[in-house]
């Protein structure tokens, strides 16, 4: 009997390992027998093939507006794998075997850094086994490089939450972040490939010249936002209010990450009450209970936003879904229709 | 004279060398080499004034896990009780670039151990790690993980029953994973170790299994772990498994008779699957899993009342040499990161050797107050044919502060 079991379970682990090799890369593995063959003839062949088809860059990037960037800068030398859906939360991204996988065999990580993809990079880094990801070397793109970070802490103790040593990390969601997103992505993009330099340049001055557009787009807008009130449910969007000198008169978590208690939203809502036209500013992946509740006891407007490209329609690049983002609140900012004021919101 | 100014002429020499930080002030022909001292970073210590900077110490972490109860066991132990799991210290840090260390010291209300003590070495090129030292047993899903870290107050019957509670080894193990296509992955592992038996006491009224601490080379305990895993559409991921847990050679002994059954083995394997989904904002997650076990050879051992005058002096003990299956399944959803529900099934033949059975159902609601503290209220239920059945209500609190890590493998 338990010979029977023992075999039984060699039998099971052959078969897995085996159907491991099979499904994995047969290619690889008929090229690793061919080279073992045939040694370095085979070797040589393939380096001057290789000269002469260059295969596009392999970048995994951490979130969706990391990743139009990139792709918008890289054009067809290239290729990107992106980590995190534009609906998810950074904060709670479950590293998947694809992740593992598109790490071990990226040429590049493209990050924002500051500490926001904590929750899965580190582990995908140290699992993926991937020298040229590591710290130092110039795969690793971390794109907050020079970023002058707000609320940066001062003391490093949970008392204040979930913060991040670095800084608050949403760079992503300030108007100017594009500018630094795009200006480190073109740097590790023309260390890594020297001579797709020209390339990507031609294609980064391209998209400056959008993004110059929309940003004239985003000051005529923002022109009129300085001190209008707002409530954030998290310290999302922090720089973009820094920026237009929108008043944050504070947020629903009591701390970053902190779950609200009744306590501190009896405080909010008092807060709230006591000023005038207050917006509560979500995202999609905190318009919750909390935020209803809170808008129905205040009687502030609602402005769902997008915290990265590609999660609501409409924001497939990240310059449309900064674009998004000023329209929406500009329409908070606006007063209310008759028909608004009369429903409360 | 002379002496007294030879003697300060020597101390203030030793005042002024460079020192080892961790090692004697002096580091004469001989002596063990220890390690260098940390360079002060910055400011006035840029001179390599001081040997007790603390720029390279490692993370330090501690959890808290204390549990109130209340059981109802027909007759048994039943009635309030409120206890400190477990304290946990942990230390993690690199010990160069191409390997990482770390210690886990666990105080209970009665002692403090070295739960895991280990080095990670990453240098073997490839996707291979070899772990040295002493850690839990790379075994299914859960065998890893400290009790403290589970989704549910107790680890599941069948384990505890055929592994033990938490079985850590001193050994050595080698860990490897590859691609299988563009999302998926395939991890294995092989260990040897000292011993897997899972932890307990002599206390003199049941039999004891022990191993021989030296032993030849073939009756090393060892482990073995096939697992693969693979993306499930956009938001699933499905895990299969495959472990198994040998101990080639142990005895059981009962002290009161000193009487013993020697040359016995024992073989534990286990299947595994796994399924997690996320929403699309990947906070709402709903995870169902399960094993099956096989124990094989020596499961276990009863001693019989010899004479029958209640004097275990001429009690004797014979090995159960036989074959024992158990299984658990688990259904855990989460509505979001501060709040789950779940619900675990086990069911084990026990290792007596009439074959009794045995099963266990809990089912628990865990509030996250915070990414870094819990709270969680569980209710279970113990059928079994050699104990009283009991329920039990608990309330466990867990904190973890600082930075907490095991080295747990997918």
């Amino acid at each position: 009997m338990q010979r029977r079991i023992a075999i039984l379970f060699a039998a099971v682990m052959l078969l897995a390992t085996s159907a491991s090799a099979l499904v994995g890369d047969p290619l690889k593995l008929v090229a690793t027998s061919a080279s073992a063959l045939v040694g370095d003839p085979l070797k040589l062949v393939a380096t001057s093939a290789s000269a002469l088809v260059r295969e596009p860059l392999k970048l995994v990037a951490t979130i969706p507006d990391l990743a139009d960037i990139a792709q918008a800068i890289g054009g067809e030398r290239v290729s990107i794998t992106t980590l995190c859906k534009g609906t998810e939360n950074t904060h709670f991204v479950t590293a998947k075997p694809s992740h593992l996988v598109a790490m071990s065999r990226a040429d590049a990580l493209v990050e924002i850094g500051l500490s926001l993809e904590m929750a899965f990079v580190p582990g995908l880094l140290e699992q993926c086994r991937n020298d040229r990801l590591q710290p130092g070397k110039p795969g690793l793109i971390n794109t907050s490089e020079g970023w002058k970070a707000l609320d940066v802490p001062v003391v490093l103790d949970r008392k204040q939450g979930d913060v991040h040593p670095q800084g608050n990390p949403h760079m992503n969601l300030a108007p100017s972040g594009g500018r630094q997103m795009a200006e480190r992505i073109f740097a590790g993009l023309c260390a890594l490939d020297p001579s797709g330099k020209p390339e990507y340049q031609k294609r980064y001055d391209a998209w400056l010249a959008e993004l110059a557009e929309a940003e004239k787009r985003w000051s005529a807008l923002g022109a009129a936002w300085k001190g209008r009130k707002v409530v954030l449910y998290h310290k999302e969007f922090d720089y973009l209010a820094a920026e237009y000198g929108i008043d944050v008169l504070g947020s629903v978590e009591p701390k970053p990450g902190i779950a609200p208690t009744p306590g501190h939203i009896a405080d909010l809502v008092e807060r709230m009450r006591r000023e005038k036209d207050v917006v509560l500013i979500t995202a999609v992946w905190s318009n919750n209970k909390e935020v209803r509740e809170i808008a129905e006891r205040t009687g502030a407007r609602v402005v769902e936003l997008p915290n990265m490209c590609r999660g609501v329609p409409g924001t497939d690049t990240w310059i449309r879904m900064m674009d998004l983002v000023h329209q929406r609140i500009d329409a908070a900012f606006r007063p209310a229709t008759p028909k608004e004021a009369k429903s409360g919101g | 004279m002379h002496a007294k100014i030879l003697l300060f002429g020597a101390a203030s020499a030793a005042l002024t060398l460079p020192v080892q930080a961790q090692g004697a002030v002096f580091q004469t022909p001989g002596m063990p080499r220890s390690a260098a001292p940390a360079n002060p970073a910055s400011g006035s210590n840029a001179g390599q004034s001081t040997r007790f900077d603390n720029s390279f110490n490692p993370a330090l972490s501690f959890v808290f896990d204390g549990v109130a109860d209340q059981v109802n066991a027909d007759g048994g132990d039943d009635g309030v009780d409120l206890s400190l799991r477990v304290l946990e210290l942990a230390a993690q840090a690199w010990v160069d670039p191409n390997a990482w260390a770390y210690f886990i010291a666990a105080a209970d209300e009665e002692s403090l151990n070295v739960e895991e003590a280990a080095v990670h070495y990453t240098g073997l090129g490839g996707n291979s790690t070899l772990r040295a030292g002493r850690f839990f047993i790379d075994f299914g899903k859960q065998m890893q993980t400290h009790v403290h870290e589970l989704r549910t107050l107790e680890r599941p019957l069948v384990l505890r029953t055929f592994l033990g509670d938490e079985v850590k080894g001193d050994g050595v193990q080698w860990d490897c994973w590859t691609t299988t296509g563009d999302a998926g992955a395939l991890r294995w592992s092989i260990g040897a170790f000292r011993s897997l038996l899972p932890e307990a006491e002599d206390d003199g009224t049941s039999a004891f299994a022990e191993v021989a601490e030296r032993k030849s080379a073939g009756d090393l305990n060892a482990t073995a772990r096939v697992t693969a895993f693979h993306d499930v559409g956009d938001n699933g991921t499905f895990q299969l498994g495959a472990s198994a847990r040998v101990i080639p050679d142990y005895a059981f002994a009962f002290s009161p008779s000193g009487d013993a059954a020697v040359g016995l083995d024992n073989t534990v394997y286990g299947v595994d699957v796994t399924y997690g989904w996320h929403d699309d904002t990947g906070l709402e997650r709903w995870t169902v899993g399960g094993e099956f076990l096989v124990s094989t050879g020596d499961v276990g051992a009863d001693v019989t009342d010899v004479g029958s005058d209640g004097d275990p002096t001429n009690d004797t003990v014979a090995a159960v040499d036989d074959t024992r299956t158990g299984w658990f399944a688990f259904v855990d959803c989460a509505w979001n990161p501060s709040h789950s529900v779940g619900l675990q099934y086990s069911s084990t033949e026990l290792t007596d050797a009439a074959g009794s059975d045995a099963s266990e159902v809990e089912a628990y609601y865990t509030w996250q107050l915070s990414e870094f503290h819990r709270l969680r209220f569980a209710a279970s239920a113990l059928e079994s044919d050699l104990d009283p059945d009991a329920q039990r209500f608990a309330v466990q609190y867990t904190a973890i502060v600082g930075a907490h890590g095991h080295g747990v493998n997918w």
